[in-house]
């Protein structure tokens, strides 16, 4: 399914679960969306570079099973971003619903 | 030269050499996760390789949201550039007879119009005026985001208060230089708003802010 723009609001919200390295983030938005999110895995870093330097998540380096991996955490002005992407997807689908269901 | 290496040289292209070692270490990171995980499910080598690269999805996709993103190898050259520039600017033996150019224009321009040229006086007066505010832009305080937006304003009421006044009504004959005078700050002001874009405010050398 297409859901572009909102790539950026699912990489938050997977990170308000807990810090996690890049790949994990991809499986769980596969996952708790019950494959419907199916993206394409190579845009997942472009959109996390983009909130870090928007300042909405930080990342560290750590080593996992002898190899290099980086973490991302989310951040305060992370989760307020959230919050409001969160309020803003909730109008607007309750909107399209109503619209649908009228038809 | 393997399908994954293939994926990774599109992805990567026209990327800065910093950029493209981060885009090659977290992908490549991102690929063997993908692999183990096959690798878990029972899937032979070369099915669980083309799975990982399909899910990768289009390099040249992944390579425009990059470039989006990181630094690109014409806007890592720039700011290099950028910073040898400064480095020459600031040193010792430059710094003052730069600072001399613009003292010496208001210097001539107000012999001259003692001398009864004033439409050239003011010429030089503008000129000096507008080149000693840029000369003297990198000892200014500005280092922070707020202060860079507000100096890079009156950058430009400056040079445009000159040019309106060098090309005033009489001298329109010259206005065809305007374009080729005005393209390189553009230009530079333009490769200098997407390095902001992208590079953390921590990370900003002095000229980002000017």
């Amino acid at each position: 399914m297409n859901f572009k723009g909102t790539l950026p609001t699912l990489i938050l919200e997977a990170l308000a679960q807990q810090p996690n390295h890049g790949y994990r983030i991809a499986q769980q938005i596969k996952e708790r969306s019950q494959g419907v999110l199916n993206f394409k895995e190579g845009t997942l870093y472009p959109a996390l570079h983009r909130l870090e330097n928007e300042g909405h998540v930080e990342s560290h380096e750590d080593i996992e099973n002898g190899r290099p991996r980086r973490y991302y955490r989310i951040t305060r002005s992370g989760r307020k971003t959230l919050t409001k992407d969160r309020a803003e997807w909730l109008q607007l689908s309750q909107a399209v619903t109503t619209i649908l269901g009228e038809a | 030269m393997s399908a994954f290496d293939c994926w990774l040289r599109e992805a990567t292209r026209r990327l800065s050499k910093d950029s493209a070692a981060t885009v090659r270490s977290e992908i490549r990171d991102h690929y063997e996760s993908a692999l183990e995980a096959a690798r878990t499910g029972c899937r032979p080598a070369s099915e669980a390789e083309r799975v990982a690269i399909a899910a990768l999805g289009d390099p040249a996709a992944a390579n425009r949201e990059y470039r989006r993103v990181l630094l690109t190898s014409f806007e890592a050259g720039a700011l290099r550039e950028g910073n040898a520039e400064a480095r020459v600017f600031c040193s010792p033996y430059i710094k003052w007879p730069i600072r001399a150019i613009p003292v010496a224009l208001v210097i001539a321009a107000v012999a001259i119009f003692f001398n009864g040229a004033w439409a050239l006086a003011s010429d030089l007066f503008a000129g000096g005026i507008a080149i000693g505010f840029l000369f003297v832009a990198p000892f200014f305080p500005v280092y922070t985001p707020a202060r860079g937006r507000a100096f890079r304003v009156l950058k430009w009421i400056v040079v445009l208060a000159t040019i309106a006044l060098v090309f005033r009504a009489g001298d329109r004959n010259w206005i065809w230089l305007l374009p080729s005078c005005l393209w390189p700050m553009i230009w530079t002001e333009w490769t200098r708003m997407s390095i902001r874009r992208k590079l953390p405010v921590a990370r900003w050398p002095k000229q980002l802010y000017l």
